[in-house]
């Protein structure tokens, strides 16, 4: 093939030519053909699932919408009240500290359970025996159903004959109401958070590490850099993309965590580990007030969705990097 | 290469979480309104039959048993159970998409609830009627029949009794010579020497799913003659007799007669004191004895009502109901069945399955269920002499729509309860009467 051959190929191949020719030989006009059936019969396959998708999707965000400017129960929506429901949840003082509390219990989770995880990651790297049987061992707190992690948490913090309360009188702490406690309810809600999640983030913090490529740790031993300048010159950037992407993710559980705290103190004492998750619950299914609950999960949803998005700009600023 | 596939793995990621929020969150919006019509008479067919597990798992026999067991014109009818961990949602769902039931049990409040949403057959032609003729009219207990009736008309019929008695713990009595208290006064005195040995004499829970504390609250509020709602179904929390019954509590929990983690104790927390001898008075369920295990089961029996200082005596109880659903392939059919169930469901306490206390004279007067001492008790100086009220006192003897959007398991009774269970709350009987009254009107509809 000539050059003038080879740069007409190219120069035909970017106006989405074959660079077998120009795109009219003989037969074309019956392969198009087949073409044209062949994507026919493949979005009239396509057609039913993307529909029901588009249902499942879609159907209950519009509805929820709908139901966000009533103020109904469940069976009947009742009457529209345009954006009453919001203004309410806006100005009810219960909102603001449930929201400041979800903030809370966020961030500690998220970043937690991030520091945790990577600790953890890191130590796994390093030769320590029976290293295969600790990784598992340390998965247990995410693999555990919630419901029986709660119940555990429950019988060791509850009562002031509890293991903890026991442990901690004996130590000299007083009577320490783990639970009953607003302050050390709030506490306990977090430090749970963060044990069932720390897993998540080992495994994922531990496949990025895997990743980074060891000569660049000898490079920079022989560059004379300490341990401190190499996890935070080398190793944190390395990880970034990965460390972004599981914020992301933790963060979108931590805001609908409702399991956690409604297992383990159902917002109590008192609203004081109430979260936005587990008011918009209570509202629609304990209080029957389904317009302002949805409309909780609907600010929830917005505000974790620009959250999420800033993040994920973080991600591709990374990537163009 | 990599960029893209890390870009497009991310973006995936990102539109997959958003659309589970979604999901996740706004699944309370998965029902639809309609309205419900139905209630044809067709000629033959299957009635959808829902029950809740009331009891053991020998529960779950029996109640199949007597339903596989109905047949009348050419209907049978199905069982489905529904668990209690969602069943507020089956039957939203059930009701608002008419795929619910022709007969069920429901909560205390259900049968008003979907009264109210004109989801429910009134049961007044067949209590009037056939039951009257067939003598179950005259086999309720005293007061039952008029528990789930609204203006509108009877929206279901009790079907157990959830009862809140008193219990208290017979070897620890007798091991520091105590005598179970009549008055407030006498409860007090119990409290204080219970102290003394390190055992609190108020023991209740108000944490994750434990309503006890609200209800232990409520009821000695009608203990006092007073109650959350007037004559006219409108809340009226900050009375006087609400005030006095709830500085009497408050002084139980600030004198140290309450466990000072009481406020998020779960049912199972409370019934661990009970074990562990740290609770020996409290108010429970009629089921407590069967709840907390091991030895202790034998050592707790029921109490004695107390007496007020206003001279009144009386709780709180919930007349969980049997009602019928006009989302029905025959109206007629349904009638039958229910009235088919009221008449064979006997061996649901006979055999022991672990339901609530029965509606029908019938059965608790059987040898099998008034033999065990703690139902006798219950229902000899309890139930018969008509001191239990429902939400709906002072100034009703039933429940009503508003009931079960106010004070019937919504999180603002939670928080009340675990605001008086809490010892280092400070605010007075009256404040906190004042607040929750404004919090009552902002919850009624």
């Amino acid at each position: 093939m000539s050059t003038e051959t080879v740069s007409g190929a190219l120069k035909r191949a970017r106006n989405g030519v074959g660079v077998s020719g120009s795109g009219r030989a003989p037969g074309g006009t019956k392969k198009r053909g087949k073409a044209v059936k062949f994507t026919g019969t493949f979005l009239a396959f396509a057609l039913p699932s993307v529909v029901l998708l588009l249902l499942l999707n879609f159907y209950p965000v519009i509805y929820a919408g709908w139901q966000s400017l009533h103020f109904g129960d469940l069976v009947n929506a009742g009457p529209f009240v345009w954006f009453q429901n919001y203004a309410s949840v806006l100005t009810s003082a219960q909102f603001w500290t449930a929201a400041l509390f979800t903030l809370v219990f966020t961030v500690v989770g998220v970043f937690g359970s991030w520091a945790v995880g990577l600790g953890l990651a890191l130590l796994l790297r390093t030769r320590i025996p029976l290293n295969g049987m600790w990784k598992v061992l340390l998965l247990l707190p995410w693999v555990v159903p919630t419901v029986v992690s709660a119940t555990s948490w429950n019988w060791l913090v509850a009562t002031p004959q509890s293991p903890l309360p026991v442990l901690a009188h004996a130590l000299g702490f007083g009577n320490v109401l783990f639970l009953a406690d607003p302050t050390l309810a709030r506490v306990t809600v977090c430090i749970f958070k963060v044990w069932i999640s720390f897993p998540f983030m080992m495994m994922m913090m531990s496949s990025a590490l895997a990743s980074v490529d060891t000569n660049v740790y000898e490079a920079s031993r022989v560059d004379g850099a300490n341990a401190w300048q190499t996890f935070t010159r080398i190793t944190l950037p390395m990880v970034s993309r990965t460390t972004y992407v599981s914020w992301i993710l933790m963060t979108i559980f931590c805001v609908n965590d409702f399991p956690t705290i409604f297992l383990l103190t159902a917002g109590g004492p008192s609203n004081a580990t109430q979260t936005l998750v587990v008011q918009a619950y209570s509202s629609v299914f304990q209080n029957n007030q389904v317009g302002p609950g949805v409309a909780t999960a609907f600010l929830m949803t917005i505000v974790l969705v620009i959250v999420s998005v800033v993040l994920y700009r973080q991600i591709q600023k990374v990537n163009i990097e | 290469m990599t960029q893209q596939s890390g870009a497009a793995f991310t973006r995936r990621a990102f539109i997959g979480a958003a659309g589970g929020i979604a999901a996740t969150t706004l699944l309370a919006a998965c029902t639809r309104t309609g309205g419900s019509t139905g209630g044809g008479n067709a000629s033959g067919g299957v009635l959808k039959f829902w029950n809740m597990p009331w009891g053991t798992p020998a529960f779950l026999t029996e109640d199949k048993k007597i339903i596989a067991g109905f047949k009348k014109g050419g209907f049978t009818a199905s069982y489905q159970q529904i668990q209690w961990a969602n069943f507020t949602t089956q039957f939203a769902t059930g009701a608002s998409s008419n795929t619910g039931p022709a007969v069920s049990s429901g909560g205390g409040t259900t049968s008003v609830l979907y009264a109210h949403d004109g989801k429910i057959q009134y049961m007044d032609d067949l209590i009037n009627g056939a039951w009257t003729t067939n003598g179950l009219k005259d086999d309720f207990l005293p007061g039952m029949l008029d528990a789930l009736k609204t203006t509108e008309g009877t929206t279901g019929v009790p079907y157990n009794l959830d009862v809140r008695p008193a219990w208290y713990n017979k070897k620890l009595f007798t091991q520091y010579g105590l005598q179970i208290p009549t008055t407030w006064d006498e409860y007090k005195t119990v409290c204080a020497t219970l102290k003394t040995k390190g055992i609190y004499g108020f023991g209740v829970g108000s944490g994750a799913g434990n309503n006890i504390g609200f209800h232990a609250i409520t009821g000695f509020m009608i203990n006092n003659g007073g109650g959350w709602f007037d004559s006219n179904q409108k809340p009226a929390a900050d009375t006087a007799a609400n005030e006095e019954a709830l500085d009497f509590v408050l002084e139980l929990v600030r004198q140290g007669y309450s466990d000072p983690a009481s406020s998020t104790y779960t049912n199972q927390n409370v019934y661990t004191q009970w074990q562990n001898h740290k609770i020996a008075y409290g108010i429970d369920t009629a089921g407590m004895a069967a709840n907390v295990t091991g030895a202790v089961s034998s050592e707790v029996a029921v109490a004695d009502p107390l007496t007020s200082p206003s001279g009144n005596k009386g709780f709180l109880y919930f007349p969980n109901p049997m009602m019928m659903w006009n989302n029905t392939p025959s109206k007629t059919a349904n009638q039958d069945l229910i009235t088919y169930y009221y008449q064979n469901m006997a061996p649901l306490w006979t055999q022991k399955t672990g339901i609530g206390l029965p509606p029908l004279k019938s059965i608790a007067n059987d040898p099998t269920v008034s033999g065990d001492p703690n139902n006798q008790k219950i229902i000899q100086d309890w139930v018969t002499p008509g001191i239990f009220k429902t939400w709906g006192a002072p100034g009703n003897s039933g429940v009503f729509f508003n009931v079960a959007n106010t004070v019937d398991g919504t999180q603002p009774t939670y928080t009340f309860a675990q605001q008086v269970l809490t010892p280092s709350n400070r605010q007075t009987a009256k404040q906190m009467l004042t607040a929750f009254q404004t919090t009552l009107e902002g919850l009624m509809k």
